[in-house]
């Protein structure tokens, strides 16, 4: 018989059992009455001789081997019984292991798939990346530093000469956000990479339906007008249908055949942005951007290299060729000649060559401390779970002495017994995690949201996954270990001698008393770590948000526009987007309640553009030499943003294309230029060495604004008419009357712009204040979530203490009604109550607060202008522990005193 | 000097002993316990305690097989046969023992007068 089979053939054994005992006692009685003992008494004798029968018929059960899984079930079975006998215990047990599991899931799930989801391709470990992946964009500079954007003609150059990979791929570095319509449709934005023809095959991704992109789709320029379409993309606009294939795509007024489908969930390499299309790198040019050189440039630097290592190299090894080659390659463009300048950056460039099998993730660098942050604050907020049950199964223990020892009279064995309630803590554990899971199943997506707010959600997995799954088992069964072994053991050892004797354990429970205390210092002690902790986020947000942005964040609306579809000129003819542009703000000043609007570059927190600048006679300082910031803005931009005027003017209608170049300049970079005297007037050329006179004059100058964040420190920043840098901007903001109504605003401002040109979409409309808040997303996300379950850790610690002092004043009842009766005042008696709290809370505080001072120097680069060691934060977390201690003390000692002394002394 | 008339088994041993009681033809546990007490002159008294767990782990071990049958009372009895995996083992057992014995026979030969 299998062993399955015999596990459900049990009740028939169990019946053979009895039958075969019963034969047994019944053939032995007969003999006695056979020898001429009366039945009664030869009944009787039998019994004796026989024995314990329960316990004969355990030990058959366990000598048949399927003991193992019929106990389980069976300790299961009884594991739940007891909780459903005491329903309070249980629901507290299980909802703070529920929110304990619950977050650990839900904040790991967050960490698995923005750090250590793999790619979905061929061997991920092989792939490694040229540089860290942190930049996004390109660059013209000669390399210095670690280096991490590439341009084509070095990748060309490259993978011609290395040996260490059998494939280097490429992908530009950019998310082409553009409008698509399939055969005709309606535009609807897509996501397009560019990317080399040897990318598939580098990185092993087959096709689902059609082909990839191959080397002859790359190899001239416009030489592949295809697409590939993602698994995704396609299943939405084509349902699964084959007959995709060869349908046409237009994007930006190039058409492009739709020539296969991605293997399902390869969304391309950057984690965070999936890719909806493929196309291939040499149609760059259709997707080129104002002020781009192409790929055409040696030195327009903007596609990240993944390589394959080939078996048996070692990354090291491809390291040093690398290097080799790059600085090679890299010499060979500055010319015959270079200057002494670019030869010393060469000299100190480098290419780091970082695991790639993960891809690369503009999230990974912005939340990869904090989410290890708050994975370690979580685990913290289950340990203090842990302590709070181990402690009530302690208290519980003592209770059911008295069943335990029943059961081990009767022939239960103490391994029996102590796997019994160990069974009973995976119960309540698994009890736990599963509710835990449901709230992380929803959790994890609404911290994703929390993240990374604004219109459109970051497209990333974070359901559970297999390795979320694993994990939440594994800290499940961690924690049934963790608080129901102690207890267990001490329940069986307790269990042996004095629990029949009398009902009450008396000798093992001071022994409980300390182990019961020193888990809630415990307690004590991280939850005042998790409020320092709190603390400082908060502190640190409430800084941010105070920050002065330089502009005016009130009433005024940012929208974006695209205007990919409108098949505007670019080249020469781009100037009549400028009339285009200057007819918008035309129409959109008529609205009643507009005051001013202006197109422009960036509005803020937009990514920018950047470079080094030179005055005419100024020398270069270390201060000047920094890169300024630049911004290509409407003549109405510094009166709708609500940026004031210092000195000089700002753009009016005299700057045309072909008036003198003019720029208006912010105080920092007026300052550092001119400390002593006015830049107004003076004339600067872009680049680090110009070649060009300087013929860029200021015109003005305007009060610093912040520009990419927040908590950036002061940068330079110029600002030029859009009329002298022709080009359609996608941002336009309009500055509203303050007792307007911003939604009577929007309609006739899409409106207007419809009427001017149906072809150019309004993207998203958001208020300027909605723009500055997501970029406190990610810090306001922390200080949210740290104060949440710095919370949560203080409410768990609290429960443990008004437990464990309750039941001491229970205990202790006998005592304390013979102190009353003697005469002892009440505060005396409050006093001897409350002061147990106060020496764990002293405790708990002495050992919390120094390992606090230590860690929190971690958080540094999380906190805005504010030290590790703020003493706000400090002394409000621990007046808060405090304050709530003693709360958590007061009802049980406020019992003490209530005491009935004759009531007392009758119960004992 | 004195002997015990009773004595306990020492560990190991009872197994063997049920397998021989066991291939001399189907038996019940009752018997078996009977038989054995017998067979030992009275010496030798097979608790229950240690019978049916015994039994039961043979009959798991695959060595003896199990079927109910009429008892000479008429009742319905679980009688014990030796498989022929436990007819081997009793063979080997059997051999084991009794080259044991002689060896421990061999030391301790003349000792009893030693001591006392």
């Amino acid at each position: 018989m299998s062993w399955l089979g015999r596990l459900f053939a049990r009740k028939r054994m169990e019946m053979e059992l009895d039958k075969e005992l019963h034969f047994h006692i019944e053939a032995q009685v007969a003999d006695k009455v056979r020898g001429g003992v009366p039945e009664s008494e030869a009944r009787r004798l039998t019994r004796i001789e026989f024995g314990g029968i329960d316990q004969l018929k355990e030990d058959c059960r366990e000598s048949r081997g399927t003991m193992g899984l019929e106990s389980t079930l069976q300790d299961i079975r009884y594991g739940l019984r007891q909780l459903r006998r005491s329903p309070s215990f249980a629901l507290l047990g299980i909802v703070s292991l529920a929110l304990g599991i619950g977050a650990n899931t839900a904040i790991f799930s967050l960490l698995n798939a923005i750090l250590l989801r793999p790619l979905p391709v061929q061997s991920p470990g092989e792939l490694l990346l040229f540089g860290d992946g942190r930049a996004v964009g390109s660059t013209e500079a000669v390399p210095n530093g670690s280096w991490r954007l590439f341009s084509d003609a070095f990748f060309q150059d490259f993978r011609q000469k290395d040996t260490s990979f059998s494939g280097v791929a490429a992908v530009d570095s950019t998310d082409f956000t553009v409008k698509a319509s399939v055969t005709g449709s309606a535009y609807q934005t897509t996501h397009v990479n560019l990317v080399s023809g040897s990318y598939f095959s580098v990185l092993g991704v087959p096709a689902f339906l059609g082909r990839t992109i191959e080397e002859s789709d790359d190899s001239t320029p416009g030489a592949g007008p295809v697409a590939v379409a993602s698994y995704s993309w396609f299943q939405r606009h084509f349902n699964g249908n084959p007959s995709a294939l060869g349908r046409v795509i237009r994007i930006e007024s190039h058409d492009y055949t739709l020539v296969g489908v991605a293997k399902p969930g390869f969304y391309g390499v950057t984690v965070g942005q999936p890719a909806d299309l493929f196309v291939p790198l040499s149609m760059e040019k259709a997707f080129s951007r104002p002020g781009w050189n192409g790929i055409g440039d040696k030195f327009f630097q903007s596609l990240y290299l993944i390589g394959r290592l080939k078996p048996g190299v070692t990354a090291a090894q491809a390291s040093a060729e690398t290097n080799l080659l790059f600085k090679q390659i890299m010499r060979s463009y500055l010319g015959p000649q270079p200057s002494q300048k670019h030869l010393a950056d060469l000299a100190h460039a480098s290419v780091e060559l970082t695991p790639g099998g993960r891809g690369v993730s503009p999230l990974r660098y912005a939340f990869s401390l904090p989410l290890k942050i708050l994975m370690t604050i979580v685990a913290l907020v289950l340990l203090i779970a842990c302590a709070n049950i181990a402690n009530m199964l302690l208290a519980r223990g003592v209770a059911r002495s008295h069943e335990i020892g029943m059961r081990m009279a009767l022939g239960a064995s103490r391994r029996r017994i102590i796997v019994q309630l160990l069974t009973e803590s995976a119960v309540l554990a698994l009890l736990g995690a599963a509710t835990g899971i449901a709230l992380a199943w929803k959790a994890g997506a609404m911290l994703l949201h929390m993240a990374t707010p604004g219109p459109d959600p970051v497209p990333l997995n974070v359901s559970p996954d297999l390795r979320v799954l694993g994990f939440t088992l594994g800290v499940t069964v961690l924690t049934a270990i963790l608080f129901g072994t102690l207890p267990a053991f001490r329940a069986a050892d307790r269990a042996f001698t004095p629990a029949l004797k009398d009902g009450r354990g008396s000798s093992p429970s001071t022994v409980r008393g300390a182990l019961a205390r020193s888990l809630i210092v415990g307690q004590v002690a991280l939850s005042v770590l998790l409020l320092v902790v709190a603390g400082l986020f908060v502190h640190s947000l409430i800084h941010l948000a105070d920050v002065d942005t330089g502009f005016d964040e009130h009433n005024a609306l940012v929208f974006t526009l695209d205007s990919s579809t409108a098949n505007l000129a670019h080249g020469p003819d781009e100037v009549r987007s400028v009339g285009l542009e200057e007819q918008i703000e035309g129409r959109v000043r008529a609205i009643p309640g507009v005051q001013s609007d202006s197109f422009a570059f960036v509005v803020f927190h937009d990514g920018g553009w950047s470079d080094q600048v030179l005055f005419q006679g100024i020398p270069r300082t270390p201060a000047n030499g920094q890169d300024v910031s630049f911004n290509i803005v409407g003549n109405g931009f510094f009166s709708a943003m609500g940026i004031p005027l210092i000195a000089g003017r700002t753009f009016n209608s005299e700057d045309r294309r072909n008036s003198p170049k003019v720029a208006v300049i912010n105080q920092t970079m007026a300052r550092r230029f001119f400390p002593n005297r006015s830049p107004i007037g003076q004339r600067f050329a872009i680049g680090e060495t110009p070649d060009h006179p300087a013929d860029i004059e200021v015109i003005g100058v305007v009060k610093d604004a912040r520009y990419f964040t927040l908590n950036e420190g002061r940068m330079m920043e110029a600002y030029f008419p859009c009329t002298q840098n022709p080009g359609f901007l996608s941002n336009f903001v309009v500055r509203y009357a303050p007792n307007a109504n911003p939604q009577e605003i929007i309609s006739p401002v899409r409106h207007a712009i419809a009427a001017i040109n149906p072809n150019i979409l309004v993207d998203n409309v958001s208020s300027l204040e909605e723009q500055v808040d997501r970029t406190l997303a990610r810090q306001s996300l922390i200080a949210q979530l740290s104060a949440f379950f710095a919370a949560l850790a203080v409410l768990l610690a609290c429960v443990g203490i008004y437990g464990l002092l309750s039941y001491s004043v229970a205990r202790r009842t006998g005592e304390l009604g013979i102190r009353l009766a003697l005469g002892a005042p009440m505060s005396r008696l409050l006093w001897t109550v409350l002061r147990e709290s106060l020496i764990l809370l002293a405790l708990g505080l002495a050992i919390g607060l120094p390992v606090a001072l230590t860690f929190t120097r971690i958080l540094k680069s999380l906190l805005y202008e504010l030290s590790p060691l703020d003493p706000v934060s400090i002394a409000i977390a621990t007046g808060a522990i405090a304050v709530m201690t003693l709360a958590a003390a007061w009802f049980p000692a406020r019992r003490a005193t209530r005491i009935n002394p004759s009531q007392a002394l009758r119960a004992e | 000097m004195k002997t015990e008339d009773r004595f306990d088994l020492p560990q190991g041993t009872l197994d063997l002993l049920i397998m021989r009681v066991v291939a001399l033809g189907p038996i019940h546990g009752y018997a078996i316990a009977q038989r054995i007490q017998q067979m030992s002159r009275e010496a030798l008294q097979v608790q229950q305690g240690s019978l049916y767990p015994a039994l039961h782990r043979l009959e798991y071990k695959k060595l003896l097989t199990a079927s109910w049958q009429a008892s000479d009372t008429g009742r319905e009895a679980k009688f014990y046969e030796l498989t022929a995996r436990g007819r081997d083992h009793l063979k080997a057992e059997t051999e084991n023992w009794k080259r044991l014995i002689g060896l421990v026979g061999l030391i301790l030969k003349g000792t009893a007068e030693g001591i006392s």
